[in-house]
C-alpha cells in the first residue's frame, strides 16, 4: 500500500502541467467527419426524392398543356406538320453528309460529327402509317406556325393534324369560319350525345339482354346436368328457353333499329380536313373527341383544353390502347381492390398479433413464428403471385366452380384471375406488415394500464378490449396504412391473379349481385407497366406514364395524409398524460 | 486493511423469528398470510412470511427497497400472476379462504380488492368511465346507479367536487394528484373489501402526499387498507399496524406507535432511527 502511494506521488511529479493544460480535444474524436458525412448523406437521400418528384410533377403537369404546331419545311420542298416532341443528337450516316452544303459539313465537323434532330407528333396514323417523325436540323429550311392549323383528338387513329377544309350537317354542306363556331359546336355535342346514347344502349340494355340469354342457358345446363337430356324438366326448361329467347330476341332487334337510326344520323353529320401535304380525310363528328386550333388559342382557351383533358383523364375510359383517354376504370379498380384487402388484412393481422403478444406462452415456438413473419415480409411479391395464381384461382376458384358453377364449365367463374383473388393474395402479402406494426404497438401499452385494469377485477380479454386495443390503435392503424400503401402499389403479383389490360366492366356495378369478386380489373400501377412498355405507340405512351405516375403518387399521398389525420385525432386522446 | 476494526453490525436475516405486537381492531382479521415464499426464477423473494391483517386498520409496509413489501401486497390480490416463472408456497387467506386454491377464481378475488400503483395509472377515457369500470367490467349497466356509485366514489375520494363539472373529460388532463385521487376513486368505487395501496404518494408532491395522507384517515375504518411505504413518517401517520420487512423477512409486526418508539427488534430499532436502509 505504501510503495503504491510512493509511485503515484513520483508519477504526479514526472507529468509536466503544461502537457495536461495543452491537450485539446482533436475534430476525430469529436466526431466531425461522422457529423458532415451524415449531413451529406441526408442531403443527397433529400436532393434525390426532390429530384424524382420534380421531374414526375413537371412531365406529368405539362403533358395536357396544348402545345403549338410547327410546320417544318424540309430541303426537299416535303412538308411536315406536328408537336415538336423533344431533340437529340444523332450521328448522321456519311452518305446524307455528303449531299449538305458545306457550311453545314463544317459545322457538323465542329461537333464531332453530331447533329441536332427534332420528333414531331404528326399525327395522321391512318395516312402516313406513323405517328411521329424525325426532322435533321440540317433539312429543316423554314419554320411556321399557321394559325388556321387544327389539332384533332379522335376516338379512333390517334389524333389528327390539318386543316379544316369543311363539314356537313345531315349532309349539307356548311360554310366553316372556326372551331368555335356554334353551328360547329352544336353540331359537334349532338353527335357525341347520340354516340352515347348508342353506347348506353349497347352496354346497357342489350347487355341486360344478353345477361338474361345467359342466364337461361345456364339454368337449362344446370337442369340438363341434374337430370339428363331426355327428362320431362329439361324439355320444358327448353320450351320456355325457347319462348323467353324469342321474346328477347324481339327486344334486341327493337334496340337495334334505334341504334341503327342513331348510327345513320351520325353519319351525316362529318368534317372533312386535310393533312398539310393535301390529302383529306372526312370523319365523323361522333368520332371527334376535341379540336382546337393549337396555334390560335387565347389563355382561356388553353386552360380549357387542359382541364377538360384532365377532366377526361380523371373520368373517362381508355382509349387507343390506354394510350388516349382516361384512367377510371384503373382508378376504380386500385380502390376496390385496396379496400376489399384492407377488410380482409385488418382483422387477421391484428387477431393474430394479439394472439401472439397476449395470449401465446413466449418461448421457442412463438420466437419461430415470428420470425417466420417478419421473414414472409421480405418475399419477393411474385412469388405470392404464383401462389394466388396456383392456390386461390387454380385450386379454390377450380373447386368453387365444380362446386356452385358446374354449368358455366369449361368457362370458370372463380377458377381464373379475378379482384377475390387480388385482394387475398395482397393480403398474405401485407399481413406482416400489420402484425408486426400491431405487436410492436401492443407492447408499447404500458404495463401500469393492464395492471390497472386488472386489478380493478377485469378479465384480460375485458384488459384487452377496454384499455389495450384503444390504446394501441394509432400504432394498428399505421400498420394498415403501411399495408395499404404498399398493397396499392404493388403489380408484379396482380399480374397473375387477376390485372388486365382492359376491363370490360366495373367490378362493382348496378347487377345483382352489385360486387362481382370474379371479375378481373384495371390496376393504375399495371396501367403504367402497360403504357410504357406494351403499347404499339411508345412514344405517345411515355407522357401517360408520367400523369398516370403523378395520379398513382397523389392517391397513396390523400390516402396517407387521411390516415395521418385520423392517428393523429386518436393519439391526441392519450396525450395529456402527465408520466 | 483489517475490515474487522470498521465493521458495522447488520441485522441478521436468517433468524426466522418475528416479533409481534399487533394492535387488534375489534372485528376480527381479514387477511391470513400464512408461511409464505416466494421465489422468482431462482431468486427467493419471500422467506416463510407470516402475518395477519385486522379489519378495518390501516396496515403498514414498510423496509429498504428490495425488501419485498411490494411483493408481498402483489401477492394479496394475485397480480404477481403476470411474472413468469414465479413460484410460489404457503397460502394467503381472505376471511378463511385459500386465494392461492387451485379452484379460486383470480377475477373474483381481485373484485373484492381495490388497488392503487405507485404512479397514477387513469386509463385513456373520460373521468366518468374511469371511476365506474369496475362496475362496467362486471356487467352493471344500470345508468341511475353507475352515476350514483360514480359521486360516491369520488366523493368518498375527496375529488367531487373539483371534477363535477367536468365528468366527460379526459381523466389525462386532470393534475398528478387528482390522478391518483381518482384511481383510489375507482379502486373503491366497486366496494372492495380490502385496498391495496403500493406506494401511492411515491410520485406526488408534498400538498398532494398530504391530501391521500388525509383520504386514507377517512377510508380507514370503512375500508380495511394495506398501505406499502418508503416514507416512515407516513407509515407513523396513516396505519394502525406496521410490519417491517428486511431482505424478503418480516422482521417485525406490530403498532404503529410500539414500531416508532419502542421497536422489541433491533433491525427496526436500526431501521427506524435512521442508521440503514
Amino acid at each position: 500500500m505504501s510503495a503504491m502511494t510512493e509511485t503515484l506521488a513520483a508519477s504526479v511529479e514526472v507529468v509536466p502541467m503544461s502537457k495536461s493544460t495543452g491537450r485539446r480535444t482533436d475534430m476525430r474524436s469529436r466526431g466531425e467527419p461522422v457529423l458532415w458525412s451524415l449531413g451529406g448523406a441526408l442531403a443527397i437521400g433529400i436532393v434525390m426524392i426532390l429530384g424524382f418528384l420534380a421531374l414526375v410533377f413537371s412531365n406529368g403537369v405539362m403533358t395536357f398543356v396544348p402545345k403549338p404546331l410547327v410546320v417544318v419545311t424540309e430541303g426537299d420542298g416535303e412538308l411536315t406538320a406536328g408537336e415538336p416532341f423533344r431533340s437529340e443528337l444523332f450521328k448522321p450516316v456519311a452518305e446524307d453528309l455528303a449531299k449538305l452544303s458545306p457550311e453545314w459539313q463544317q459545322r457538323i465537323k465542329d461537333a464531332d460529327g453530331y447533329a441536332n434532330r427534332t420528333l414531331y407528333r404528326i399525327g395522321n396514323f391512318d395516312i402516313y402509317g406513323e405517328d411521329f417523325r424525325w426532322v435533321p436540323d440540317f433539312d429543316a429550311t423554314k419554320f411556321e406556325e399557321p394559325k388556321n392549323l387544327v389539332f384533332v383528338e379522335r376516338m379512333e387513329w390517334g389524333p389528327f393534324v390539318g386543316r379544316v377544309v369543311g363539314f356537313k350537317i345531315d349532309g349539307v354542306d356548311q360554310p366553316f369560319t372556326s372551331l368555335d363556331d356554334s353551328k360547329f359546336r352544336d353540331v359537334h355535342d349532338a353527335s357525341r350525345e347520340r354516340a352515347q346514347d348508342i353506347r348506353k344502349i349497347e352496354r346497357g340494355d342489350i347487355g341486360d339482354i344478353n345477361h338474361a340469354l345467359e342466364q337461361e342457358r345456364l339454368n337449362l345446363r344446370k337442369i340438363e346436368m341434374a337430370s339428363g337430356r331426355n327428362s320431362a324438366e329439361y324439355k320444358t326448361a327448353q320450351e320456355s328457353l325457347n319462348t323467353r329467347s324469342a321474346a328477347l330476341q324481339l327486344q334486341y332487334n327493337e334496340l337495334a333499329a334505334t341504334v341503327s337510326k342513331l348510327r345513320e344520323a351520325n353519319a351525316k353529320n362529318t368534317l372533312t380536313l386535310a393533312e398539310i401535304g393535301g390529302r383529306e380525310k372526312t370523319i365523323e363528328f361522333s368520332a371527334l373527341v376535341r379540336a382546337y386550333a393549337a396555334n390560335d388559342l387565347s389563355f382561356a382557351q388553353k386552360t380549357g383544353v387542359y382541364f377538360s383533358r384532365w377532366a377526361e383523364f380523371l373520368g373517362g375510359e381508355p382509349r387507343e390502347a390506354n394510350t388516349e383517354g382516361g384512367v377510371f376504370p384503373a382508378i376504380f379498380g386500385t380502390a376496390a381492390m385496396t379496400l376489399l384487402m384492407v377488410i380482409v388484412v385488418a382483422p387477421f393481422g391484428i387477431i393474430t398479433a394479439l394472439y401472439l403478444r397476449e395470449y401465446a406462452k413466449q418461448g421457442r415456438l412463438v420466437s419461430f413464428v415470428r420470425i417466420s413473419v417478419n421473414n414472409l415480409a421480405g418475399v419477393p411479391s411474385i412469388v405470392y403471385g404464383v401462389f394466388g395464381l396456383g392456390f386461390f384461382a387454380y385450386v379454390l376458384g377450380g373447386s368453387l366452380d365444380s362446386l356452385f358453377y358446374a354449368e358455366r364449365l369449361p368457362n370458370p367463374t372463380f377458377g381464373t384471375g379475378g379482384l377475390l383473388w387480388s385482394a387475398l393474395t395482397l393480403a398474405l402479402l401485407t399481413v406482416p406488415v400489420v402484425i408486426v406494426a400491431t405487436e410492436e404497438a401492443l407492447a408499447a401499452v404500458p404495463r401500469s394500464m393492464r395492471e390497472g385494469s386488472l386489478a380493478c377485477g377485469a378479465s384480460k380479454w375485458q384488459t384487452i378490449k377496454y384499455i389495450v386495443l384503444p390504446r394501441a390503435m394509432p400504432g394498428v392503424m399505421t400498420g394498415i396504412i403501411l399495408a395499404m400503401a404498399r398493397g396499392a402499389g404493388e403489380v408484379a403479383p396482380l399480374m397473375l391473379v387477376g390485372v388486365v389490360k382492359l376491363a370490360p366492366e366495373l367490378p362493382i356495378d348496378g347487377v345483382f349481385p352489385f360486387v362481382h369478386l370474379e371479375r378481373s380489373f384495371m390496376h393504375l400501377g399495371f396501367h403504367i407497366f402497360d403504357v410504357g412498355f406494351q403499347s404499339r405507340n411508345a412514344e405517345a405512351g411515355k407522357p401517360m406514364v408520367f400523369v398516370t405516375t403523378v395520379l398513382l403518387i397523389g392517391l397513396v399521398t390523400i390516402v396517407n395524409a387521411t390516415a395521418i389525420v385520423v392517428r393523429s385525432r386518436l393519439k391526441r386522446r392519450f396525450a395529456g398524460s402527465q408520466f | 486493511m483489517n475490515m474487522d476494526t470498521a465493521v458495522i453490525t447488520r441485522p441478521d436475516t436468517t433468524t426466522p423469528n418475528t416479533v409481534y405486537h399487533v394492535k387488534s381492531g375489534g372485528s376480527g382479521t381479514i387477511l391470513d398470510i400464512n408461511d409464505l415464499c416466494l421465489w422468482y426464477g431462482a431468486a427467493q423473494a419471500l422467506h416463510n412470511v407470516q402475518m395477519t391483517v385486522e379489519k378495518g386498520l390501516v396496515t403498514a409496509l414498510i423496509g429498504p427497497s428490495g425488501c419485498g413489501k411490494s411483493t408481498l401486497l402483489r401477492c394479496i390480490n394475485r397480480m404477481n400472476d403476470l411474472v413468469d416463472n414465479l413460484k410460489i408456497t404457503g397460502q394467503i387467506r381472505l376471511l378463511g379462504e385459500d386465494i392461492y386454491n387451485r379452484s379460486a377464481d383470480v377475477i373474483a378475488l381481485r373484485k373484492r380488492m381495490g388497488m392503487v400503483f405507485q404512479k397514477p395509472n387513469p386509463f385513456p377515457m373520460s373521468i366518468y368511465d374511469n371511476v365506474i369500470y369496475p362496475l362496467k367490467v362486471d356487467g352493471v349497466t344500470d345508468k341511475a346507479f353507475l352515476a350514483e356509485t360514480c359521486e360516491r366514489a369520488l366523493r368518498s375520494a375527496a375529488l367531487w367536487n373539483e371534477v363535477k363539472d367536468r365528468l366527460d373529460q379526459s381523466a389525462l388532463g386532470m393534475s398528478g394528484g387528482q390522478q391518483q385521487r381518482l384511481c383510489i376513486a375507482r379502486a373503491i368505487a366497486a366496494d372492495p373489501e380490502v385496498l391495496l395501496m403500493d406506494e401511492p404518494c411515491s410520485a406526488l408532491d408534498p400538498i398532494a402526499t398530504a391530501k391521500i395522507e388525509d383520504l386514507i384517515n377517512e377510508l380507514a375504518g370503512q375500508y380495511t387498507v394495506v398501505i406499502v411505504t418508503h416514507n416512515m413518517q407516513q407509515a407513523a401517520r396513516v396505519s394502525d399496524n406496521t410490519a417491517f420487512m428486511y431482505l424478503g423477512r418480516l422482521i417485525e409486526y406490530g403498532d404503529t406507535e410500539v414500531m416508532f418508539q419502542t421497536p422489541k427488534s433491533g433491525k427496526t430499532q436500526d431501521y427506524v432511527t435512521g442508521r440503514f436502509g
